[in-house]
């Protein structure tokens, strides 16, 4: 049997229906040369890949970063609405002026925040937020939620809406997450077979369209944005991270 | 309006890693390769509003990236982009990643061809996406991008192997 080059590239792709595919594995058996072929293919191929993966472990120039965080207002006009979005920045000259104090400053009343906001919880949303040692976990409902949960399946009336999932720099899932009685959003992270729940924030009015990390409040944006590696996850993906149990270690 | 930009703001960064490497297949200066970059994030952010919810943000930013590394071909004139290695005996800035041969010599061997079949390769070889995918993200029929695709590959086999010396 003869197959052309642009057949065998196209079985190298995976690009081949699983008949024609097995076809020639087959015909590759009896035929070395046919083998050889193929194999210069997945050679050139691996070669072409292989030689920039380099490029995606070099830290990106700053220059870039702050372009990505720039919304159109912030690059335009004088009402900038970027500031929050700015607090991850880890080495612009703005934020290296930013001592120990400000910071500790920031923690603790995040902090405080977030013991107000549980004082303040509903009892039936009490039971969805804990503190052990010093970090929030999910319990209850939201825990549940963030365990079995799609966004591309849940209805708006359910009480805990799933936003934007993605993995974070660690390798661990990552979930934004509104509770619609209590005006709350949160990130949630997988951490140690638990949900931590590292930032919450009041998210006033409605929750709808928590599918886009756009209606999250911006602390829990820069939370995001802080933490996230790669694309968000898509529905599929999302589904298959759920399969694997959050398990990081679990291939997509 | 800010919101969708925000959350495209958002995913921009943790894509930006994606971008450099997709950036640095098309032009084999890092410098240019990150100024490609910086455009495609500017013209994102200004244009937000065209790229469809749930569609892939990873290949729209890909095509986004194809008009803007073509205008700048275009405006930088197609000779000065080819005849550069031959004919001024000197390589272009070659910034402290290159240090790897492989990445040099495949960058030099990608420089080489034409602009289309640079694209198909640099989509399906080094971003493994589909055929089906790289044909959206180019505005091309299937049938053409595999064309192209044959083609580029049997030029980068040619040139590395020239590179490598006889086999």
């Amino acid at each position: 049997m003869n197959y052309d080059d642009e057949i065998l590239m196209a079985y190298v792709d995976g690009e081949l229906d699983e008949r024609l595919s097995a076809e020639i594995s087959a015909a590759m058996e009896r035929d070395p040369a046919l083998a050889g072929r193929v194999e210069r293919h997945r050679a050139l191929r691996a070669k072409v890949a292989g030689a920039f993966t380099t490029v995606l472990d070099q830290p990106v120039p700053e220059r870039l970063r702050a372009a990505a965080r720039a919304t159109p207002l912030a690059a335009g006009g004088p009402q900038r609405r970027a500031e929050v979005m700015d607090f991850p920045a880890r080495t612009s000259g703005a934020a290296s002026r930013w001592g120990a104090r400000e910071w500790s400053a920031i923690a603790a009343s995040l902090l405080l925040g977030m013991l107000l906001l549980w004082q303040f919880l509903l009892p039936s949303q009490r039971s969805m937020i804990t503190a052990a040692d010093g970090t929030l976990v999910a319990r209850g409902a939201l825990a549940r939620a963030l365990d079995s949960q799609l966004a591309s399946t849940q209805r708006p009336e359910d009480p805990v809406q799933i936003g934007i999932t993605f993995r974070s720099q660690d390798g661990s899932y990552c979930r934004g997450f509104a509770l619609r009685r209590a005006e709350t959003a949160g990130l949630a992270c997988r951490v140690g077979g638990e949900w931590r729940i590292p930032v919450t924030a009041s998210a006033p009015g409605s929750t709808a369209g928590l599918r886009q990390a756009a209606s999250l409040p911006p602390p829990v944006l820069a939370a995001i944005q802080a933490r996230i590696a790669g694309d968000a996850l898509d529905g599929r993906a999302e589904e298959n991270a759920r399969l694997g149990g959050w398990d990081p270690g679990h291939s997509e | 309006m800010t919101a969708d930009a925000e959350e495209i703001s958002v995913r921009l960064v943790g894509l930006l890693p994606r971008l450099r490497r997709f950036a640095r297949s098309l032009s084999r200066n890092q410098h240019d390769a990150d100024d490609l970059v910086q455009a495609v994030v500017e013209r994102a952010l200004r244009n937000h509003e065209q790229f469809r919810d749930g569609a892939n943000l990873a290949a729209w930013l890909f095509g986004i990236m194809k008009n803007a590394w073509i205008d700048a071909c275009r405006a930088r004139g197609r000779r000065a982009e080819v005849a550069l290695p031959e004919d001024s005996g000197e390589h272009p800035a070659v910034s402290p990643g290159d240090m790897d041969t492989s990445l040099w010599s495949v960058s030099e061997a990608m420089s080489k061809l034409p602009e289309e079949q640079r694209l198909a390769v640099a989509l399906v070889l080094v971003e493994g996406m589909s055929y089906k995918e790289a044909a959206a993200v180019l505005e091309i029929p299937i049938g053409t991008l595999t064309s192209r695709l044959a083609r580029g590959r049997s030029a980068l086999a040619a040139a590395l192997s020239e590179n490598e010396g006889p086999a």
